[in-house]
């Protein structure tokens, strides 16, 4: 199997598996418990608070864990607006994930909602987003890496704008796909999602960095754990498996980062070699080390997706989410990615498991499959 | 008291010297249909009868049933002695939980078939409509358009009921042989299956799948969609045919034009001889007339001409509303809508033939010697025998 979908999900970690399993097993405790084994339990879950706190230069005290991507980035938006007196604008970026994309929308009702166009590598383009800053913006929720493109945005630069411009806006950064593949400082944001399944931990936890002092209604309601920002009974088993992984991808991340960016540079220097084959997004030596996009022309994503499938090799036609909805791939369009381009288009990701040999097994499974299926185009 | 479901049957009264046959094969569709409910099946003078199912599986059972081909209506009912008093107290029970106890207006509707029983239909429902009216303070009896009814049948025991389901009627399942079914995902053809499945025939279902020009996605929706049609139909044979090598064939070598309509000879040519070896005597398809290309007059002609056995088409005379319609009332709908069939787009010729020619059409499949592709997806066929009861 060559798994070359990294950026749907990972393969979890061996060692993350093992923390979750002794989580569940003997260390199974709530750590809201009252007796020392709780009080162990509860222990460990701030170490991991700790731990992912530094990773990202925050404060433990501003990590809340939730139950990934999707959860943080609908909290974010809702609980930093409901906390705010009066109406006025949020900005997000045209190629949002729908946990952002759908939430904004749904609250163009009462908000004044405004999408920023990006260039045609997928990146927000800043002179267009000055422009929709207004006074009264409230929220700005941009992506710290496209997930189609592996674009980089210039989160920094992006947060000295919205503070510049907006003093009393609040910028939302959804870091799923940035975590730990690209540098990250969360002193450059006010809220910071992250998800564990991105980076070789159990799916279904993640964690939103909240800035001290933002104010911040938080999520769901109930036993007040998380600062009473996120109630829930703690998962212990995904916490301390994300934390697993966590540790590991530290302690590795440069060998990661110089592999991932080597089979990168390589699938991409195999594959554009090929006729009618075109890049989508920054160049391979650029961007995200985990992400790239290409177009072939004269065959449909999907059907190359399927083919490539039955020699056990596994890549995506675009985010899940808008795979079904032909020539309506929103984040394709909105980098101007359309008609053939945009049918053909195949997002490879990568990971610390990858080796340079499988991305040339695969260009040579993409170059003779091509051959056959670019036989049968629509007529 | 016993708590017991009175299944009644429509056309196979009609029937001769083989009623007994069609009432077989009915009550191994109930059973079939029941199975899991711990249930008794009996039938007699006309009746079925089901004892066992506990009371809070009634309602469960009583769906099931719905779905029995050859069940014109069913009841769940009250069986008592018959005994004046016991009828009344059941009665009033009914009469006390039927409309949510909001009704204001009852009628009682008596059937004596006993003929021992003391008292005849006239009397009963005169003396339980007393009866009732008399704990009762606050109904009272409407002839024309009462709000509850109270059913009284006297037979072997006293049955007291309110509902009459009804059944899906047709034949039962079984009585009619078998047939083949080519069912692609889409909204017709298990509309078409469960049709002719009412009509008391066994199915095999032929589907083709066109890898990796169609996903796994696709081919899990065939299945849920057969799964679908068997909760009516029984067990179904679901034969899975890999398309590609052949599809490919007739895009390189016969004329664009022709595409679907050849496409469609060669499923029915390799559909009937699956259906040879299911012991099937006919096909089945949900085509319309003039739904699309391939379903004109002239196309039909030509594809039916590819094959010897009878083609049945049982939505021929049906707008596309009528067939959502029957696919929303048995539940293949939704699934059938789910998006992943129009994967085989890069086949669909931007200009097909709509009056195509039988000879004309024989002349382009022989350009081509399909028979050792044919052979070899009868070959490499996956049989699934799907179950949805």
């Amino acid at each position: 199997m060559i798994y070359l979908d990294n950026s749907a999900t990972t393969r979890t970690l061996t060692a993350a598996a093992e923390a979750a399993r002794q989580y569940m097993d003997e260390n199974f405790f709530n750590p809201a418990a009252a007796y020392a084994p709780a009080v162990e339990s509860e222990r460990a879950v701030n170490g991991a608070r700790a731990r992912l706190a530094d990773a990202m230069h925050a404060g433990a005290d501003e990590i809340i864990f939730t139950s990934g991507g999707t959860e943080s980035n609908n909290m974010a938006i809702r609980g930093s607006l409901g906390a705010m007196r009066g109406r006025g604008r949020i900005i997000m970026s045209a190629v949002e994930h729908p946990s952002v994309f759908e939430v904004m929308r749904n609250l163009s009702a009462e908000y004044n909602v405004v999408e920023a166009g990006v260039d045609k590598e997928g990146r927000v383009d800043l002179g267009g987003l000055s422009q929709l800053i207004t006074p009264n913006t409230r929220l700005v929720s941009i992506m710290q890496v496209n997930n189609e493109t592996g674009a980089v945005n210039d989160i920094p630069a992006i947060y000295k704008l919205v503070k510049r411009m907006a003093p009393g806006a609040l910028l939302h950064v959804d870091g799923v796909q940035g975590f730990l593949k690209v540098p990250f400082d969360a002193r450059n944001c006010d809220f910071y999602t992250i998800s564990g399944h991105k980076f070789h931990g159990p799916k279904g936890v993640g964690a939103l960095f909240v800035r001290k002092g933002t104010r911040f209604l938080g999520g769901q309601i109930g036993g007040g754990q998380e600062h009473n920002l996120r109630s829930g009974t703690t998962n212990t088993p995904g916490i301390m498996g994300m934390d697993a992984a966590l540790q590991y991808y530290l302690a590795n991340q440069q060998a990661i980062w110089q592999n991932m960016r080597a089979c990168k540079v390589r699938l991409a220097g195999n594959l554009l070699s090929l006729p009618d084959v075109f890049l989508n997004g920054p160049a391979p030596e650029s961007g995200a080390p985990h992400i790239l996009n290409l177009s072939f022309l004269g065959v449909r994503g999907e059907v190359l997706l399927h083919a490539l499938e039955e020699k056990r090799i596994y890549v995506s036609t675009g985010s899940a989410c808008s795979a079904h909805k032909k020539g309506k791939n929103r984040i394709l369009n909105a980098m101007g990615v359309t008609g053939e381009r945009q049918e053909g288009a195949i997002r490879f990701s990568f990971s610390a498991f990858n080796t340079p040999a499988e991305m040339d097994e695969a260009a040579s499974a993409i170059a003779e499959l091509l051959g056959m299926l670019r036989r049968f185009k629509r007529r | 008291m016993e708590q017991i479901l009175l299944v009644r049957y429509g056309e196979i009264h009609l029937k001769g010297l083989n009623r007994p046959f069609f009432e077989r094969k009915l009550i191994e569709g109930i059973n079939n249909a029941l199975r899991g409910f711990g249930a008794t099946v009996r039938r007699e003078q006309g009746r079925i009868y089901v004892h066992g199912v506990s009371e809070d599986r009634i309602e469960d059972a009583c769906d099931a049933l719905t779905r029995v081909f050859g069940v014109h209506s069913i009841s769940p009912a009250v069986a008592v002695e018959k005994d004046w008093d016991a009828i009344v107290d059941a009665a009033a029970r009914l009469t006390e939980q039927a409309a949510g106890g909001q009704a204001k207006t009852f009628k009682v509707y008596a059937r004596r078939s006993d003929k021992r029983f003391p008292m005849n239909s006239e009397a009963i429902s005169r003396e339980l409509g007393h009866a009732l009216l008399q704990r009762f303070a606050n109904l009272k009896v409407d002839v024309h358009a009462p709000e509850i009814k109270v059913c009284v049948e006297i037979r072997e025991q006293a049955f007291i009921y309110a509902d009459e389901i009804m059944g899906a009627g047709g034949m039962p399942t079984g009585t009619a042989g078998r047939a083949a079914l080519l069912i692609s995902g889409g909204i017709d053809s298990p509309v078409a299956g469960y049709l002719m499945a009412k009509r008391g025939l066994v199915l095999s279902a032929v589907h083709f799948y066109s890898y990796p020009y169609t996903s796994a996605r696709a081919r899990d929706k065939v299945v849920t969609l057969t799964r679908l049609v068997s909760r009516y139909a029984g067990p179904i044979r679901l034969h899975l045919v890999p398309f590609t090598e052949i599809q490919l064939a007739i895009y390189e070598k016969c004329p664009p034009k022709e595409t679907t309509v050849l496409m469609r000879r060669l499923m029915m040519r390799i559909a009937e001889q699956i259906a040879q070896k299911d012991g099937a005597l006919a096909l089945i398809t949900g085509e319309a007339l003039g739904q699309v290309a391939s379903q004109t007059l002239e196309s039909l002609c030509v594809t039916d001409d590819a094959v010897n056995m009878p083609v049945f088409r049982p939505l021929i005379g049906f707008d596309k509303e009528e067939i959502v319609s029957i696919a929303k009332r048995i539940g293949t709908f939704e699934t059938s809508i789910l998006p992943y069939e129009d994967c085989c787009t890069v086949f669909v010729p931007q200009h097909p033939v709509t009056k195509p020619e039988v000879e004309k059409l024989r002349e382009s499949e022989a350009m081509v010697d399909f028979t050792p592709m044919v052979e070899a997806a009868l070959v490499r066929t996956e049989l699934l025998l799907v179950d949805g009861v």
